[in-house]
């Protein structure tokens, strides 16, 4: 059997961009998938324990602040790293401490692939 | 008693008169007069008085009728010498001539021509160079001297021609005497007048200045009672002595409050925070002038202030003035503008990420084979989308720079951090323009140091950013190294064209590029080095450029070493 890829979930509200930080994450070797909106990731981390998060921080409904407080509360999540992908840099500094690293936008594809490639768990 | 005594004296004796000289004469002439007829009266009393008691007669009747001659004529001549319509020279004239038939009485003509009281006409002739004009005198030695002659003819004896000699020599002298007297008392007289003529001049000058400074007085207190900024004149002690009713109006406080007191009294008021009214206390004072109007909320309103010592003539200080403007619109404004300029550049920053990102993904072939001009299209795509990017991260940074938003976080960090981030974020740039980047750290710099490792390489990948768009050829070197014990620096030195001085003191201004066909070629809207600046001096230090035109330019970052914060020590025990 072969051993399943990991998981990436990317939290980003922009489709583009989702679609492009799939891909990346992609790339890296990562099983992925985007979700749109606060609440639609809250739900989809119910189902699924990802190994990489990124997560912008400016969502509609539930913010990526309280999705990051989600994970940080949940032992479930001890092993998925949190990358926060946010334009805002003053918010993105505040949360260094609670995330894993912190990109402020503009993050380009090889940007976050090589980063992703780095952070894939040792099979 | 005595204002009474010298009142009743200058009545007796002044004689009213227009010209001076006369006015003198005739108050002369009245004193001669009231002192003979006061003599002559005591006289007579005594005379009475001695022949009542000696129930005999001493005098025989042609006496007692000269003496009360005398008497009534002496009043009479006063009475003259007091009426303005009668000439004083013909009064005082007459009055020395009565004096003269007076003398053919008082000896018998044998003894007047021998010579016995001979002495008495010196009177009328002194007199009259006193009381008529200075050379009278000689008319009264010749009228003296013929009145011997008549008496000598008359008692037939022998004529007394040195008598006569003696009269012309008396009126000689009192002439020459009363002469000088007269001349001196004209020019005092010419003294007094120009003086009096001075005085008014000086008079005259003197209420016109008054008016003058009146008018000016009353020009500034319009101005300071109509103007919209508030006013505060302090003394030496640093007590307000001149307010305006804005100044009242700005601050909400009664004059009272602001009047007579001193700054720290003034700004007792809970409109204003701890902070902010330290900040005035420090910024405005005595002697010093604030180099830019600080910002204070007061209330609901937002304030600007500056102040200058007030000098006087010699440059002294003699004092200092606040001006207050309310700069609540403009506040609300510059709010207003930071806060829509920031929202657009982060509302910018997501289209142009997707943009970036797709064109990378093109280029690189993600989604199938591109050929060259693809790849070279995709290239420009990405390339122009970058610098808009950072034209947009560029005016973030300057509307939160400005809005005062900049937050630092100190942190301890590696000093290599700084070189091996700027060369993942730089050395592509700079290879691509056929440069290169090197950089070196010093041994005595220590390996972890504490500081905002984000903004510090911010910073340095800016001026190193600026150097590679300003060098055709050639290197692009940093150095980092300990400058003392308690700062320490970098430099950032390039092989480029160089900046001239003149435009040496305008690099850091926000929006400006140097003039000239550079602007065009190197694009960007001139915010890099004016945000570097910021930084620096946000976080204690200092930036210096040092360039020679067609050599190169280095700018050199001084920053202190900071003190470990409190929760870094905590977390090291």
């Amino acid at each position: 059997m072969t051993p399943e890829k990991p998981f990436g979930l990317i939290i980003e509200d922009d489709p583009d961009l989702s679609n492009i930080f799939s891909e990346a994450v992609h790339a890296a070797g990562f099983e992925t998938e985007f979700v749109l909106n606060g609440r639609a990731a809250l739900e989809r981390l119910h189902g699924v324990t990802p190994n990489l998060v990124i997560l912008d921080l400016h969502l509609p409904e539930v913010s990526g602040k309280d999705i990051l407080e989600y994970i940080r509360s949940e032992p479930r999540f001890e092993k998925t790293i949190v990358v926060i992908a946010t334009a805002d840099a003053i918010m993105g500094e505040s949360l260094r401490d609670d995330a894993d690293f912190v990109l402020i936008k503009p993050i380009t594809f090889a940007q976050l692939r090589d980063m992703s490639a780095r952070l894939k768990p040792v099979a | 008693m005595r204002e009474r005594l010298i009142r009743f004296s200058n009545l007796l004796l002044d004689v009213s008169a227009a010209d001076p000289d006369d006015a003198r004469r005739r108050k002369l002439l009245n004193v001669i007069l009231i002192g003979t007829g006061s003599l002559n009266f005591l006289v007579l009393i005594t005379l009475l008085s001695i022949s009542i008691i000696g129930r005999q007669s001493v005098l025989d009747g042609n006496a007692w009728a000269g003496a009360i001659g005398l008497l009534l004529g002496i009043f009479l001549f006063a009475w003259g010498n007091r009426r303005p319509s009668l000439p004083g020279w013909a009064v005082s004239g007459t009055f020395l001539v009565f004096l003269l038939i007076l003398f053919m009485f008082v000896d018998t003509p044998e003894q007047m021509a021998g010579g016995r009281s001979l002495f008495v006409f010196t009177i009328p002739i002194i007199m009259a160079s006193l009381l008529l004009y200075p050379a009278a005198s000689f008319i009264f030695a010749g009228l003296s001297a013929l009145e011997i002659w008549y008496l000598a003819e008359k008692a037939g004896a022998l004529y007394n021609t040195f008598a006569a000699i003696g009269f012309f020599l008396v009126a000689l002298v009192s002439w020459l005497s009363a002469r000088n007297r007269e001349q001196a008392l004209r020019e005092v007289r010419a003294i007094n007048k120009e003086l009096d003529q001075r005085v008014v001049e000086r008079t005259r000058e003197l209420s016109e200045a008054l008016r003058r400074e009146s008018e000016q007085s009353s020009q500034r207190q319009a101005i300071l009672q109509g103007i919209a900024d508030g006013v505060m004149v302090f003394d030496t002690q640093g007590k307000v002595i001149l307010t305006n009713p804005a100044l009242i109006r700005l601050l909400e406080l009664p004059l009272d409050k602001i009047l007579n007191r001193n700054l720290a009294e003034v700004l007792q008021s809970t409109k204003i925070s701890d902070e902010e009214r330290d900040l005035i206390l420090r910024s405005v004072g005595y002697n010093q002038a604030t180099l830019a109007p600080i910002r204070v909320k007061w209330g609901v309103r937002t304030l600007s202030i500056i102040s200058a010592p007030v000098r006087d003539q010699k440059g002294r200080a003699i004092g200092h003035v606040a001006v207050m403007r309310d700069f609540t619109r403009e506040a609300e404004v510059e709010q207003m503008k930071n806060a829509f300029v920031a929202m657009v550049s982060h509302e910018l920053r997501t289209p142009l990420n997707a943009i970036l990102g797709y064109s990378e993904m093109l280029r690189d072939g993600f989604y199938g084979a591109v050929n060259e001009k693809q790849s070279n299209a995709a290239d420009r795509i990405l390339s122009n989308s970058s610098r808009l990017l950072n034209i947009v991260s560029d005016l973030l940074d300057q509307a939160r720079i400005e809005a005062g938003k900049l937050k630092f976080d100190y942190k301890l960090f590696h000093t290599s951090d700084l070189t091996d981030n700027l060369h993942s974020v730089m050395d592509k740039l700079a290879r691509d323009k056929g440069l290169e980047l090197t950089s070196r750290i010093d041994a005595n710099m220590p390996e972890q140091i504490i500081g905002d490792s984000h903004r510090l390489q911010q910073v340095l990948v800016n001026l190193v950013n600026n150097a590679v768009k300003f060098t055709d050829k050639g290197t692009v070197d940093v150095h980092i190294y300990k400058v003392n014990e308690r700062h320490w620096g970098f430099d950032v030195t390039d092989t480029g064209q160089g900046i001239a001085p003149d435009d040496q003191k305008h690099i850091f201004d926000p929006f400006r590029q140097l003039e000239g066909t550079v602007t065009r070629s190197h694009g960007g809207i001139g915010l890099g080095l004016a945000i570097v600046k910021r930084l620096v001096e946000l976080m204690g230090g200092q930036i210096f450029l040092k360039s020679v035109v067609g050599q190169g330019s280095t700018f050199t970052i001084i920053l202190p070493f900071e003190p470990p914060r409190q929760e870094e020590k905590e977390g090291e025990k």
